[in-house]
């Protein structure tokens, strides 16, 4: 096929579109798939880029995919476009800094009835930091409610980007999509490289399969990369041998080679999936290039939490599927951990809540296993009165009280942007959630950037929910590790039936310790089902029981009609509520469900 | 094993009651004539290929059920006369509701040979009955009931608990004037809202229809004592009877008799060399059939899919896994099940399985042996004739009990 061939650099652009969620930018993606006849208007199930079953049901872009186009310019010349999808949630930022090194440009969209938002600003800062051109696209010119003029005013105000050839699209209707694939041509600048340098190419996402052993998706800043090259990953220091070489369109299409300037995969064959590191530079074994790429900065986990297998058989299968996971999750860390309570598990670093959860689906979903998540906690500093500091990242590793001089917590420096009438609502929830306002700054008419100092903690809780429930949705979020400070914090444990559960104790600050405490005893009595015999429920710090909860004794079960036609199906209940139970976990003689060790998170204050 | 029951399907009925998913769809006048005579001249055509090949000789008890059979009126007893030139049951239930139980069906149902009447009343409480979408009233309903005995049938009567807007006290008149009523037989089930209802759906926007379990629990505990001090003693988790009227065709059910199914989503259970017998009647096998061949010693289930007995699900038991659903199915039952039963799974289970499950049960006070209320020794050293019953706890918590002995079907010994 013509179009495979290798392509001169001049014309070839790279680029990724970001936005702010929820902004448009997967619907842009699939019109400029369809308009370069990539798929067929047919074939095209919405969002198509998003290939994980996970991100189509929550309509979040997760891994970040790069896909070939061409397009037959108005100039009469054919264009290679190579698109790189990037995610779009606030846990996710690291991915996109990491696709965004392997374009010379970016497609900025901007939603024309909510204009620039928090992470249109921190995207754009992304883009720009490296060194991309940007087009502004300003998207869904298709609502009544849109207003283009002013939005271009505010990308030109607020973003400091020159907006006044910002292409006006309509994701939905295919409008000015045409005009942005133009623009694409003349503002994003060809790779440059040497194509007869020795190799240097970077990887930017990778995962397992199976049969071909890794995949890996890479840029090619010089040289060239072929079937059958001796390749040499510089920072693993590990070397193979090119099994296949291809793009996506989407579909895989196998090509001769992947030249410079050019974005595409490369088959490894390695069967260690811990073995590809995404951000390290590829080369020839024989011709090394003299220095490697600029590294990725490494993604540093937020939240941590325990995950265990319900069944304790599955413990090295869940080990294996979280190096399954890394080898496309780079940015996943994970330690052993022993409950008394759920015994063999680990203890699991992450992004972000959002984070957690799509990889304990995808590791239920893509691996069969039945799953405990327990509350999620951050990385405490506690220093001990011999004068040591240990991390403390579990509740279960907390020193005893006689031997914790002070402890410290991770503070965020958080950036809350919201309409003016919202600001009240705002520094409401922040005092609650122990935040100091640092700084207030009025943008324009419509919106005020609010600065707060929060403990992780807090934020990881349910900040985020209750940000965006108490100022109706406008409220965007954006935030920075920023320090340790000290902290009043204790351990709140729960105990079932008179006996402590290690799993669902908890770390927090002990002016919240009375409220959570008897929030998390009513939470448990719901979820908790009724058993043959009566649950008691205490909340306690240390030996003091300070709120409690009882689950009643169960009476009666299903008791249905069992006559010849009902027998079948009596069984099949049976069977239903047996696996049921399976993924309950017994703790002593109770019968705890899944959601319980996750209690914390739905507790209403 | 025989064929020792026959139970007739007649999915009609004059409306669908709120709560039901029974297969059943509300027909009235000419279209309920219209539908029904064909329907009824299937099920003839398949109570003759039975008689034909003799499957019907030994059966003893008959059950037409439905849906509610009487909205058939003389056809009903047509069907009945139908039905004994093959056979010869000493019991032979029809299910009616009071309001197409008249004079007139009555007598033809008696002289066509029918011995015994199941009455769907539910309640005695004239809201309660509207509620859940009950065609009869309080006063119809113990007019059936009447009419019934006068016409020398046997008469059962169904109650129900748990309804939207039942109160203790009125579920205790209920049970008083039903008592009072003097029926032969009587069933108490709670309300369960099954998906797809009327009533779940109302349900779903208003939870005060969502049956209160520790009421319903204290309904059937009601409903126990009171039944008992009139002199209906239980046999059954949900159903009591006078001396001498068990519900004999209910029975067939709970303790592995063969039993034949006629009409659409009527269920059959057939040992595998009967089953083999008679396979050239069960045409179009879904489910277990086509993958799995048939041994003499399974127990198959069969249930035709359609109103010509074209298409029919069959599902196999091995014999470890009939064992077990006997015993599941026995711990309904007061009498229990008795040591040559629990003898029998032991030689296939192995003790240990079996012992085990008796160890758990007895422990959980879900169920209790006879001769040795501890429960904790192993089967083989109680007397020869004790039985294994169920407890006040197990009428309650049955799913607890049942779902231990069905565990067996499947646990590794």
């Amino acid at each position: 096929m013509a179009l495979m061939n290798t392509q001169d650099t001049a014309h070839i652009r790279n680029f990724s579109i970001v936005a702010h969620i929820d902004h448009g930018k997967s619907t842009i993606s699939d019109r400029i798939l369809e308009l370069t006849h990539t798929v067929d208007e047919r074939d095209m199930a919405a969002q198509l880029l998003d290939s994980m079953d996970i991100e189509r049901e929550r309509g979040i872009t997760i891994k970040s995919n790069a896909v070939r186009v061409m397009y037959r310019a108005d100039d009469g010349e054919t264009y290679q476009f190579n698109l790189i999808d990037t995610p779009g949630h606030v846990d996710f930022t690291y991915e996109v800094s990491r696709s965004l090194a392997a374009c010379e440009g970016a497609v900025l969209v901007v939603d024309a009835t909510q204009g620039v938002e928090a992470q249109t600003v921190s995207n754009a800062n992304l883009a720009m930091n490296a060194n991309l051109d940007i087009v502004p696209a300003i998207n869904k010119i298709d609502l009544p409610s849109a207003e283009p003029e002013r939005v271009r005013a505010e990308i030109e105000d607020e973003l400091a980007i020159p907006a006044e050839d910002a292409v006006c699209v309509s994701g939905k209707t295919g409008e000015g999509i045409h005009d942005l694939l133009e623009a694409i041509v003349f503002l994003v600048s060809p790779p440059s490289g040497d194509a007869a340098a020795p190799l240097k190419a970077l990887i930017l996402d990778s995962y397992f399969d199976e049969y071909r052993g890794v995949v890996a998706t890479v840029r090619v800043f010089d040289g060239a990369i072929k079937k059958g090259d001796m390749l040499t990953m510089m920072q693993a220091g590990e070397s193979f041998l090119v099994d296949g070489v291809g793009v996506k369109r989407p579909a895989e299409v196998l090509v001769d080679e992947l030249s410079v300037g050019e974005v595409g995969f490369i088959v490894t064959g390695l069967k260690d999936p811990g073995a590809v590191h995404v951000g390290d530079t590829l080369t020839y074994r024989d011709r090394p290039c003299a220095e490697a790429l600029p590294g990725y900065r490494e993604a540093k986990p937020m939240v941590y939490t325990g995950l265990f297998p319900i069944d304790n058989k599955d413990y090295e299968n869940l080990r294996d599927a979280l190096e399954k996971l890394r080898v496309n999750d780079p940015s996943l860390v994970w330690s052993p951990e022993t409950s008394v309570a759920l015994g063999f598990g680990f203890r699991v670093g992450f992004l972000g809540l959002l984070h957690m959860e799509v990889v304990k689906e995808r590791l239920e979903r893509e691996f069969d296993l039945d799953l405990i998540a327990t509350s999620p906690s951050v990385d405490y500093h506690v220093y001990k009165t011999d004068g040591t500091m240990v991390d403390v990242r579990s509740p279960q590793d907390l020193p005893d009280v006689t031997r914790i001089d002070h402890i410290e917590e991770p503070y965020l420096a958080a950036k809350v942007i919201v309409p003016p009438d919202y600001t009240g609502a705002v520094m409401q929830l922040a005092i609650e959630h122990r935040a100091t306002m640092t700084n207030m700054i009025h943008l324009s008419d419509k919106s005020v950037e609010m600065r707060f100092d929060i403990p992780l903690a807090e934020l990881i809780l349910d900040f985020f929910d209750q940000l965006k429930s108490r100022t109706k949705g406008y409220a965007s979020l954006d935030y920075e590790f920023a320090d340790y400070r000290p902290s009043e914090l204790v351990k709140l444990d729960i105990l079932l039936s008179g006996d402590e559960v290690d799993a669902l104790s908890f770390i927090v600050h002990k002016d919240k310790a009375y409220p959570l405490a008897r929030g998390l005893c009513d939470k448990l009595k719901e979820i908790i089902p009724r058993q043959q015999f009566e649950v008691p429920i205490q909340g306690a710090i240390g030996n003091k029981i300070i709120a409690r909860s009882t689950v009643k004794a169960v009476r009666k079960d299903v008791l249905a009609k069992c006559y010849g036609g009902d027998i079948s199906r009596k069984r099949k209940l049976l069977e239903k509520q047996k696996e049921g139970k399976k993924r309950m976990k017994a703790i002593g003689s109770v019968e705890v469900p899944q959601e319980a060790f996750m209690a914390i998170l739905k507790v209403d204050e | 094993m025989t064929v020792r029951a026959l139970y007739v399907h007649v999915p009609f009925c004059h409306a669908k009651c709120a709560y039901c998913d029974f297969d059943s769809c509300g027909l009235t006048g000419e279209r309920l004539a219209r539908v029904a005579g064909a329907y009824l001249a299937q099920l003839e055509s398949r109570i003759d290929a039975f008689g034909a090949c003799g499957a019907l000789e030994d059966v003893e008890t008959v059950y037409i059920g439905g849906g509610t059979p009487s909205v058939l009126g003389e056809s009903l007893a047509t069907l009945v006369a139908h039905i004994r030139r093959w056979c010869a049951p000493s019991e032979l239930t029809c299910e009616a509701n009071p309001e197409s139980f008249g004079e007139a069906l009555a007598q033809r149902l008696a002289a066509a040979g029918a011995t015994r009447i199941s009455l769907g009343v539910q309640s005695l409480d004239d809201d309660e009955l509207g509620r859940i979408g009950r065609l009869h009233s309080a006063r119809g309903a113990l007019a059936a009931l009447e009419r019934a005995r006068r016409h020398g049938f046997t008469v059962s009567c169904d109650l129900m608990c748990g309804l939207p807007g039942q109160t203790g006290a009125s579920w205790r008149a209920t049970l008083a004037r039903t008592v009072e009523a003097r029926p032969d037989h009587v069933s108490v089930y709670p309300l369960t809202l099954e998906e797809g209802t009327p009533l779940a759906r109302r349900a779903e926007r208003d939870p005060r229809l969502v049956p209160d379990e520790d009421f319903q629990a204290s309904c059937m505990e009601t409903a126990a004592s009171v039944l008992a001090g009139a002199g209906y003693a239980r046999y059954e988790v949900a159903s009591y009877a006078l001396p001498g009227r068990r519900c004999r065709h209910n029975c067939m059910y709970w303790t592995g008799a063969g039993y034949l199914g006629i009409g659409r989503s009527a269920a059959g259970m057939l040992d595998g060399a009967t089953y083999l017998r008679l396979r050239r009647l069960f045409p179009g096998g879904e489910g277990d059939a086509p993958t799995r061949s048939v041994d003499p010693r399974d127990r198959v289930r069969l249930v035709q899919l359609d109103d010509a007995a074209a298409r029919f699900d069959i599902e196999l038991l091995h014999e470890r896994e009939a064992l077990a659903e006997d015993l599941m199915l026995g711990m309904r039952m007061t009498d229990g099940v008795d040591r040559a039963l629990i003898a029998r799974a032991a030689a296939c289970m192995g003790d240990g399985a079996v012992d085990g499950a008796l160890r758990d049960v007895c422990a959980a006070g879900l169920a209790a042996w006879t001769d040795a209320p501890d429960g904790a020794a192993a089967w083989r050293e109680h007397a020869p004739g004790a039985r294994l019953v169920p407890t006040e706890r197990g009428w309650l918590l049955g799913n607890e009990l049942y779902a231990r002995f069905w565990d067996l079907a499947t646990e590794v010994s």
